[in-house]
């Protein structure tokens, strides 16, 4: 038909148009079920769909070994990377609507609650050796704490987390337990220090340290160390502060406070899981009181750090403002400020527990292809694949991947001695309360951490109200 | 007429329906637990919450101090830039860039501006003797809210002013000069005789504005994110956190439909009190 031909009438019009649609639609599903034709009775696809986040997961690694998954599998492997907030949005619609448009899903921590009934568990297919082929899944070579916190869960629980962390983690312990695995942890971030070795190395840093107080300029290991060195680094006239803190509002802010809480002696999960109130405590009040000493009494951090998010305080320490600073990756100074970085793990009060949180490669139960979705995770998750992801600064997930890194030169000398501060980290992390509407109790918290930062309450009166906020908050999602 | 009915209907009246019925359910999107009909919970919630309470009011200040501001200074650019000069074109056409930026991003581009360490806005005022210390903008409720309305009104103001502008291109001159020639004052002019002939466009300008003001979400949670505290925590916040973060849906639609009501409640009022006037004249 040429366009002259084409029906001028309202009816004929709509006629076309509905033809057209249904032309469009119909060949779209016959495109797609073209491009996985060979997906029908577990035969192997063409092609794989995967759903990932983008820096925040650190997409960047995994796009560098897709070359290789080709090689080593003979499939496509198309991945659509996505911001973290509209990624929330996707994952959870994607599995609202049963769809399978995605064979592996990348999932963050807190989201497991409220979907683990809509992902595959994979105990059985790790017990499976046909699906072992490609790559030893080796799940005792999993970090324990944070294979446990990400990946383990009880799906009519999902709310418990599971008794014993330390071991190694075991499948048949794990299923005996009536727990499953939902996923293989892909990326670990957790909360660590970068300090300026060229302050710290510094002769005449180090001697006037010495002269005003006595003791040796060294990173700090406890709180009382760190805000004696945070003050003799503060020079507001030179655009010199001691820290950076993250206390604006955002899950940044509790995640600095639940640091705290953890160190001081608290449980830094915030809600225990048969659901108290663990925040609004002696030792919170007083690693709180601590926290906003430190910005109001002692003033060792630059202007800002009341509206401070993750990322300004990557662009704060990196122009030099600091001497140390917190964040969930090696922070770098820019290439205009002279100077150097190391790295160590978070101060500690009474006990450590800096705030960790891991991202997993998990398959929806709806996905197509599990088997070999499931073979496309496990190489992911690989002890070799994440050495080979090291270059690109993945987090690793895997005890050897540690130890490799801490012997590899060519890491030590791109990335110091960061994935050793990491390694550190996450085998002493503190990871978050399992509940499906956790945003709400960590927005309560982050309020309280910033009217506290700011002044406009004590931090007693803020962690009452945010207490009284959170248990609110599980009444209204039914676990009260 | 029956076919534009019926996708106006399936576009406005069936979602608004399926949001009211949502609202008596506790259910989440994903369907992992059933369906579970809770009465008027999800309502209990919005008017018992004291955070929800709290977000309406702030969300109603904004509305009323940005849209304010914006329609006086709208009025204020419109009347020099509505005679036709080579000069007022390049003007009016300068005045889209604020508002064909897509919101998320001014709120980035405002974030760097008043950043208290590197902002241009601290740098500047500093140079220039205006403040002696840096402004920290986003830590100190009463500077937030400034910062908040300041881009709201930047971004928004030129939107209002070309309407205006377009209103007052229209006017007929005959009234005016024949005010002119009965002894009217410039501002008797203005007063008495262009103002209410400009009324249906201040209406249609108010109108899209509060609309649009109280539908504010990227601006607000890229600039201050609702802080400090909750001082700048608009209502959308809340609803994006229980719809799209915890996917609470029955509590989410509750949140909605009560919206929905303040707004159906409020615009008429305001269209009411602005389009009387032009009425008045339209039945002389």
């Amino acid at each position: 038909m040429s366009i002259v031909d084409l029906p001028t009438t309202r009816r004929g019009f709509l006629r076309t148009t509905a033809a057209v649609s249904g032309g469009v639609i119909a060949g779209g599903g016959l495109w797609s079920s073209c491009s996985n034709d060979d997906s029908s009775g577990g035969g192997k696809p063409k092609t794989l769909n995967m759903l990932y986040a983008t820096v925040e997961a650190n997409s960047e690694a995994v796009k560098g070994v897709l070359g290789d998954y080709g090689k080593e599998f003979g499939i496509r492997l198309n991945m659509d990377t996505i911001p973290y907030d509209a990624l929330q949005q996707k994952v959870f619609s994607e599995l609202a609507a049963q769809s399978s448009n995605y064979d592996v899903m990348i999932v963050d921590t807190p989201w497991m609650p409220a979907i683990v009934g809509k992902i595959e568990p994979l105990g059985a297919y790790i017990k499976n050796a046909k699906v072992n082929d490609k790559a030893k899944v080796d799940t005792e070579d999993f970090i324990p704490k944070v294979f446990y916190d990400t990946a383990v869960y009880d799906a009519k629980q999902s709310h418990v987390h599971f008794p014993d962390s330390e071991g190694p983690p075991d499948v048949d312990g794990i299923r005996a337990k009536n727990f499953d695995i939902y996923g293989l942890p892909i990326q670990a971030n957790a909360l660590t220090m970068s300090y300026r070795t060229d302050l710290f190395d510094d002769a005449k840093e180090k001697a006037a340290f010495k002269s005003q107080t006595g003791k040796d300029l060294a990173v700090p290991a406890t709180w009382d160390d760190f805000t004696a060195v945070s003050k003799f680094f503060t020079r507001p006239d030179q655009k010199l502060w001691g820290s950076t803190l993250m206390a604006g509002v955002g899950d940044w802010s509790t995640d600095d406070f639940k640091t705290l809480l953890a160190s001081y002696g608290g449980d830094g999960h915030l809600v225990t899981d048969d659901f108290k109130i663990a925040f609004n405590t002696p030792e919170g009040v007083e690693a709180l009181t601590y926290y906003t000493d430190l910005i109001n009494s002692d003033k060792v951090t630059p202007p800002g750090t009341t509206s401070a998010s993750w990322d300004t305080v990557t662009n704060t320490f990196g122009s030099g403002l600091t001497a140390m600073g917190f964040n969930y990756h090696n922070m770098a100074l820019k290439p205009n400020v002279e100077g150097a970085v190391s790295y160590a793990t978070v101060p500690k009060k009474v006990q450590e527990g800096p705030h960790f949180g891991t991202w997993m490669l998990s398959i929806p139960k709806t996905a197509k292809n599990k088997d070999w979705a499931y073979r496309t995770i496990a190489w992911l998750t690989s002890s070799d694949v994440q050495s080979k992801m090291l270059s690109k600064q993945l987090h690793p997930t895997r005890v050897s991947v540690y130890d490799r890194a801490a012997s590899d030169a060519a890491v030590k000398k791109a990335f110091g001695n960061f994935y050793e501060v990491l390694g550190k980290s996450l085998e002493v992390g503190v990871g978050r309360a399992r509940l499906t509407n956790y945003g709400d109790v960590s927005n309560a918290v982050a309020v309280a951490v910033n009217k506290a930062a700011t002044g406009s309450q004590s931090p007693k009166d803020a962690l009452a109200s945010a207490a009284g906020e959170t248990e609110n908050a599980l009444k209204q999602a039914g676990y009260l | 007429m029956a076919p534009a009915v019926a996708i106006l209907a399936a576009l406005t009246i069936a979602p608004a329906v399926y949001l009211l019925y949502s609202s008596f359910f506790d259910f989440t999107l994903l369907g992992t637990t059933p369906r579970q009909y809770t009465g008027f919970d999800n309502y209990q919630f919005v008017f018992t919450d004291g955070t929800v309470r709290h977000d309406l009011l702030i969300t109603l200040a904004f509305v009323a101090i940005a849209v304010s501001l914006e329609m006086v200074l709208g009025l204020l650019i419109a009347v020099p830039l509505a005679r036709r000069t080579l000069s007022n074109s390049i003007a009016s056409t300068l005045l889209l860039v604020p508002f064909a930026m897509t919101p998320a991003v001014s709120a980035l581009i405002w974030r760097q501006l008043l950043d208290p360490n590197f902002g241009w806005i601290d740098y500047y005022a500093g140079k220039l003797g205006v403040m002696g210390s840096p402004v920290e903008w986003l830590s100190h409720s009463s500077t937030a809210w400034v910062a908040l309305v300041g881009l709201d009104v930047w971004q928004w103001t030129p939107f209002v002013a070309l309407v205006l502008i377009a209103g007052l291109q229209g006017v007929d001159e005959e009234p005016r000069q024949a005010a002119a020639v009965d002894g009217a004052t410039r501002w008797q002019q203005f007063r008495y005789v262009t103002l209410p002939l400009l009324m249906p466009f201040i209406a249609i300008a108010l109108l899209l504005r509060v609309v649009e003001a109280f539908k504010t979400f990227a601006t607000v949670n890229v600039l201050t994110g609702g802080g400090p505290g909750r001082s700048t925590e608009l209502i959308n916040l809340t609803i994006y956190r229980v719809a799209l973060q915890d996917f609470s849906i029955g509590s989410a639609a509750a949140l909605g439909v009560v919206f929905l009501i303040l707004l159906l409640l409020i615009v008429p009022q305001i269209l009411r009190l602005v389009t009387r006037h032009t009425d008045v004249l339209e039945a002389r």
